[in-house]
């Protein structure tokens, strides 16, 4: 696991700060620490587990329990790339092939510079337009592969 | 006091009482794996399941884990009935699956007849059987140094981030406590290991014998207001040193009486 900076730490604080001093504000404090850093960093858990009060071995149980938090970096832009039934048969597998070439990593992997990050997802709900894959949080439906650059940089 | 029904028989019960204590005290034998009185219930094992019912319930009844069920008044319940005996051997089938080389599984499932497990065996499958009592105590005890990592068919019971646990004065409660008899732990030279973390032994001032943790005993005058020195001697000099002074005492009490 990486080392967060100083400057970091201080964020990290000001972000548990920003929430009651209770138990029950665990989830809320990791959702702000991962919408924050993209990833949930040791030093954020220690000193989550300290302030609210809940016992460090809970704070790691939650933290691994949520597919919505990450214990290793990830990129700024997440490309989640749909692998459910329809998406899987009007060909999820191409574009998922397409996209890792583009970016050059496999699926759940994040590039070196920090900027994306392949997630394979099963269904989002929209099969109707299916293949589907969601760049951040813009929704891409009927997805060519020559067009899955342009969804990559934002077009 | 309240009247419930067990197996036919009427059986007076404390309010508020577990059923499974009420079922055990009439020296019925129903298998679970989960429930220790030193920890609450949480009813994960599944296998003191019972079904109940009631007189005004029209004929139907319910499974519920006794070890979760405070006793009601007017309740009637089987502990053997062949629904409940079904439902019991598939969990153990089960078991069999996930642990097939525990030794208290084996014997439990023997006990209503199986002994191979129809179910495909979980590809080298643990003893860990995630009944959460390992956790359970070490929470009751203040420790909190393990929990339940990852979900789903990934989930382990491990201290957190991997590492050796911080929080963890090396008790041996988790290890004792687990029916399964998973967790690992081995006293050698003095020292103890268990999760990854080593520990000190205290050594008896008289015989020299190994007793308990340096950081158990630290943790116990700390938290339980115990005398620093209570540790320092070993249960057994403890006993003959009083052996030692009552035999004092007596021959005291002789003199005064002649």
């Amino acid at each position: 696991m990486e080392k967060v900076m100083q400057n970091d730490l201080s964020k990290i604080a000001d972000i548990i700060a920003r929430n009651p001093k209770e138990p029950g504000s665990l989830i809320a404090v990791l959702q702000d620490i991962q919408k924050e850093f993209h990833y949930l960093p040791c030093e954020a858990l220690m000193e989550t587990a300290r302030v609210l009060g809940v016992p460090m071995s809970k704070v790691f149980s939650v933290s691994t329990f949520y597919n919505a938090f990450s214990l290793t970096p990830r990129g700024e832009t997440i490309v989640r790339i749909c692998q459910g039934t329809a998406c899987h048969i009007k060909g999820g597998k191409l574009i998922q092939e397409q996209i890792e070439s583009a970016l050059n990593i496999k699926a759940g992997e994040t590039t070196p510079d920090m900027k994306f990050t392949i997630e394979i997802v099963n269904c989002v709900g929209a099969c109707a337009m299916a293949p589907v894959i969601i760049v951040n949080n813009d929704y891409h439906g009927n997805v060519k592969c020559d067009k899955v650059k342009n969804y990559l940089d934002g077009k | 006091m309240v009247t419930i029904q067990i197996n036919g028989k009427l059986v007076q019960a404390e309010k508020g009482e577990m059923l499974i204590a009420v079922i055990r005290r009439q020296r019925i034998d129903i298998p679970a794996l989960c429930h220790h009185d030193a920890v609450e219930p949480c009813g994960s094992c599944r296998l003191c399941m019972v079904e109940i019912t009631k007189k005004d319930w029209d004929g139907w009844s319910k499974f519920v884990t006794s070890c979760l069920y405070p006793v009601e008044p007017d309740l009637i319940v089987s502990t053997h009935s062949p629904r409940v005996v079904e439902l019991r051997k598939t969990i153990l089938d089960l078991y069999l699956a996930r642990s097939p080389k525990s030794e208290i599984i084996q014997r439990m499932a023997a006990e209503y007849g199986i002994t191979q497990t129809s179910y495909q065996e979980v590809p080298d499958g643990d003893n860990c059987i995630m009944c959460y009592a390992c956790t359970r105590v070490c929470e009751e005890l203040g420790c909190n140094a393990i929990s339940a990592v990852q979900r789903g068919h990934k989930k382990i019971i491990a201290p957190p981030l991997g590492e050796p646990p911080v929080d963890c004065v090396g008790c041996l409660s988790c290890a004792n406590i687990c029916p399964t008899h998973f967790i690992e732990w081995n006293d050698d030279n003095g020292k103890r290991t268990i999760w990854g973390k080593q520990f000190e032994l205290v050594s008896c001032k008289i015989c020299g014998k190994k007793t308990i943790t340096r950081d158990f005993a630290e943790y116990l005058v700390r938290k339980r207001n115990i005398p620093a020195n209570y540790f320092e001697i070993c249960d057994d000099c403890k006993r003959t040193e009083l052996t030692k002074s009552m035999g004092k005492i007596v021959i005291a009490a002789q003199e005064i009486s002649k």
